[in-house]
């Protein structure tokens, strides 16, 4: 008989003790995977929202932050010179305000919804179409702004393509308020950044100027560039920056790491705390349990060792019996894992200003490795005191311990 | 009564200001100035320093400031990540460096009111009156609800979640040893049986015990914890530069843990003991 089965049989001898043990290494090992799922799902699920988006390299004001960004002047010349640098596809400009939108004759409150002025209008950019048509390239003269709203929002006032909404702006810090403006919608759409705790309503930059007073202030809060596949996202980055020296240019990548050193920060430390602890716990755990094993069949042992079985042989059974308990353990905490991440990704996607479709829990194929050599090296580690114990037991004194006892 | 604040202070232009740290005499003509620790230790500087503070990198609105000393700033959990770099001055001050030329009520303009009232349970309705006679002012209590979107609420129930989880697995180790524990003594057990003692005694011998057991690992559980949260605070303190408290084992959280992990220590043990004790004598004391 070989060590694995000797482990098997070891194992499925006292059937309560093994079931216990595989569920208390199956709950730690799930929530081992959710930790390593957390460590990286941020940025995975990120990456995933920026590169929908079709865009691969964003243009800010030098003035602020990556998220509280000082206008950008003279935008519309700023984006033609973009638009004729070799290694650039498509640009847009992007202008947001908050504003309230109320639906004309109905007594209801107004909701209050980030407006995004654009001169995107192509299916599959910053928004999908799901009903209704895009924003037009031209509006004619006189006509109310064209607007597309959210799904969320569409379904939550009962709205549909061609129907009238009242927008008014609102603006911080002035001590005077904008009248509201009709405009009628021509198209409901998923955003790839609407949270799910706001709505956000998108019209074109003449739209965006005639809900602030017909004032065409010629800037942007943001200019999203598309480089050309040819050319690439940094070299689309470095010919932009040298067009002015006042803009802060970012390609993707660029943005990922900012969030990764500032934002996202909070939840890879506190996933790498969690998986620390969790794999000391497990440690601890099996270490303790296969201790007290050992130690109820040191007759046993000693027996073995009398009958010529070598040291060797004695720390590989032990070793499969680890690797049995930690290794069953381990592959029922995957679908448990899967659970669970799904369970604590709604309680985290609940807070405020969250993009809906952003995920903190992602799988990836590199985390189960890594999830598995975690949990392989600790079994291993937890299984050599025990083995320590089994291998200097004294023979003739155990033996002579347990006739007696 | 309503008390407002005149002392304000700025972050955003100061990331592009220049700030010769000139250590010069102390001007005490000049106006003066606090900055933040991490402000006087990024830029080099020290009580008595004059300092210029400008819009821009340009030097627009510039003025010149004495250092007047240097603070902590107020840890904010929401800007832990962020550098603090930050002044603080009389508001005049800053009014006439941001003034603007063209618009004469530049001078006069703030960006915020904090007001503290006469009776702190008005907050809502006072916000609301606000909000109503002065269109475009948004006006509201400083105070957080527990419900509604608060990011701390959701990282608690996260962290609430976590525990749980902690919690379910290693009620299933506890139970695994205990029952271990239990084999362990089944001869001993079976002998007391044998001698006359009762199940019931021995019932409350383990419960004695595993009473005991519990607390004692409820107590170490709340040690290593007050230990870790030591460290942890200040990793995350050296890591920020804050002085944002991240872990704090209150007196609560400590009698929750203990609330719940010793019943469960003593359940795990008479589980244990069940296995044994309803074995009859023979099968107890068999070899």
């Amino acid at each position: 008989m070989n060590a694995w089965a000797l482990a098997r049989r070891t194992v499925a001898h006292n059937p309560a003790r093994a079931v216990l043990a595989v569920t208390g290494v199956g709950v730690i090992g799930a929530l081992l995977f959710n930790m390593l799922l957390l460590s990286r799902g941020l940025l995975v699920s990120f990456r995933d929202l920026l590169d929908t988006a079709g865009y691969d390299v964003r243009v800010l004001a030098a003035q602020g932050s990556m998220v509280h960004r000082e206008p950008i002047a003279g935008a519309t010349a700023l984006a033609n010179a973009i638009g004729q640098l070799p290694a650039v596809e498509r640009v847009a400009l992007v202008r947001t305000d908050s504003a309230v939108a109320t639906v004309p004759g109905r007594q209801t409150r107004g909701v209050t919804v980030t407006l995004v002025g654009s001169t995107e209008n192509a299916i599959g950019g910053v928004w999908d179409i799901v009903k209704g048509s895009s924003l037009p390239l031209v509006s004619p003269a006189g006509s109310p702004p064209p607007l597309i709203v959210s799904t969320g929002m569409a379904s939550q006032l009962q709205l549909e393509p061609g129907a009238s909404l009242q927008i008014r702006v609102t603006l911080p810090g002035v001590a005077s308020a904008l009248p509201a403006i009709d405009c009628r919608i021509v198209g409901i759409g998923h955003f790839t950044f609407e949270s799910s705790d706001e709505y956000t309503v998108a019209t074109t930059m003449e739209g965006f100027a005639a809900v602030h007073g017909a004032e065409d202030r010629d800037s942007a809060d943001l200019v999203l560039v598309a480089s050309r596949s040819d050319a690439g996202p940094s070299a689309a980055a470095a010919a932009i920056a040298l067009l002015r020296t006042d803009l802060r240019v970012y390609s993707n990548d660029q943005v990922l790491e900012q969030f990764n050193q500032n934002a996202f920060s909070y939840f890879r430390q506190i996933s790498a705390i969690l998986s620390s602890m969790t794999l000391a716990f497990a440690f601890l755990l099996v270490a303790t349990l296969l201790t007290m094993s050992v130690n109820q069949r040191l007759g046993e042992v000693a027996a073995l060792r009398a009958l010529g079985f070598p040291r060797r042989r004695i720390a590989a059974n032990l070793l499969c019996e680890s690797a049995l308990l930690v290794g069953t353990g381990g592959i029922a905490a995957l679908p448990l894992g899967g659970v669970l991440a799904v369970a604590l990704d709604r309680i985290l996607r609940g807070m405020p200003g969250v993009p809906a479709r952003l995920h903190f829990f992602v799988f990836e194929p590199r985390t189960v490795l890594l999830y598995a050599a975690l949990l392989g090296a600790t079994g291993v580690l937890a299984a050599l005191y025990p083995i320590w114990l089994a291998a200097r037991l004294p023979i003739a004194a155990t033996l002579r311990r347990e006739i007696i006892s | 009564m309503i008390a407002f604040t005149v002392v304000t202070f700025v972050a955003a232009f100061l990331a592009a200001a220049a700030l010769p740290a000139v250590t010069a005499d102390a001007r005490p003509d000049l106006p003066a100035v606090l900055v933040s620790r991490q402000l006087a230790a990024h830029a080099g500087l020290r009580t008595g320093d004059t300092v210029t503070l400008a819009l821009d990198a340009t030097g627009s609105g510039a003025m010149r400031f004495r250092v007047g000393g240097a603070y902590e700033p107020t840890p904010d959990p929401m800007r832990f990540t962020a550098r603090r770099l930050e002044a603080r001055m009389h508001l005049p001050d800053l009014n006439a460096i941001t003034a603007s030329p063209s618009d004469p009520g530049s001078v006069e303009s703030v960006k915020a009111v904090n007001v503290r009232l006469a009776d702190p349970n008005d907050a809502a309705a006072f916000a609301s009156a606000l909000a109503a006679r002065a269109p475009g002012i948004f006006a509201r209590p400083t105070a957080r609800t527990r419900d509604g979107p608060d990011p701390f609420v959701v990282l608690e129930r996260f962290h609430l979640a976590v525990a749980t989880v902690t919690v379910l697995g290693s009620t299933a180790f506890l139970l695994a040893l205990m029952t271990m524990r239990a084999e362990e003594r089944r001869e001993t057990v079976g002998i007391i049986r044998l001698i006359g003692v009762s199940q019931r005694s021995i019932l409350m011998g383990v419960l004695v015990e595993g009473l005991l057991i519990a607390t004692s690992g409820a107590v170490f559980g709340i040690l290593v914890a007050v230990a870790a949260q030591g460290a942890i605070n200040r990793f995350f303190q050296w890591r920020y530069d804050t002085a944002l408290v991240f872990v704090r084992v209150t007196m609560s959280i400590a009698l929750r843990s203990i609330m719940l992990s010793v019943p469960l220590g003593i359940v795990a043990g008479l589980v244990g003991a069940w296995t044994l004790l309803r074995r009859d004598l023979p099968a107890l004391i068999r070899r």
